[in-house]
């Protein structure tokens, strides 16, 4: 059982490490390379493969999990996409009384806050769960 | 829900670790069981009562406010 469970959270991290590259590496190139628009719009859903597999690996490393280990998971999954559209909403809100600087809110710069309130997520299960 | 998880251990003289091993969950888990943070399924409640010989209603008791 154990190993099982290794080597499904030993795959989680070795797609998402390789995600995270793929995705770097186009948001790079998209940024400083002169690409044509139709190879632009290729290049920016090439991330979308890796992180297919990254999530189906994902999903697979919570089935290995115990079910305290799966409640955990859940609740900050639950964190994440409950602070994530609460963002989302106070920025539309926003957007119709104020101008945002699209520097500062565009969806580039949203992304890492979703990861945030997901690490944020699993801070607080596991406090309540683990006590750690 | 009240538990003796830890009693029972005592009985066996196993350590959190062991038991865990015993029915295939981590550590951290037995312990949100024993300190009654999480309510195991009936799977596990019943591999705990294999484990430690007994009966579930002898590890897990339900309480007034339940």
């Amino acid at each position: 059982m154990e190993p099982i469970k290794k080597q499904a959270d030993r795959k989680t991290l070795i797609y998402s490490v390789l995600w995270a590259f793929v995705y770097m590496g186009c948001l790079i190139v998209l940024k400083k390379a002169e690409l044509s628009k139709s190879a632009g719009i290729l290049l920016s859903f090439v991330p979308t493969v890796f992180f297919v597999l990254f999530i189906y690996h994902y999903i697979r490393s919570i089935s290995t999990m115990d079910e305290v280990e799966r409640r955990i998971q859940l609740e900050a999954t639950v964190w994440g996409f409950s602070l994530g559209l609460l963002l989302l909403m106070t920025l539309g809100l926003l957007d119709l009384v104020v101008v945002l600087k699209k520097e500062d809110w565009s969806f580039i710069n949203l992304i890492p806050m979703f990861f945030l309130f997901y690490v944020i997520g699993i801070f607080i299960s596991r406090r309540k769960y683990n006590g750690a | 829900m009240k538990n003796s998880i830890k009693v029972e251990r005592a009985k066996k003289n196993w350590t959190q670790e062991d038991l865990a091993g015993k029915i295939g969950i981590s550590r951290q888990s037995i312990n949100s069981i024993e300190t009654g943070r999480f309510i195991p399924s009936t799977v596990l409640a019943l591999k705990m009562a294999k484990v430690f010989g007994t009966d579930v209603e002898t590890i897990f008791q339900l309480e007034k406010t339940d």
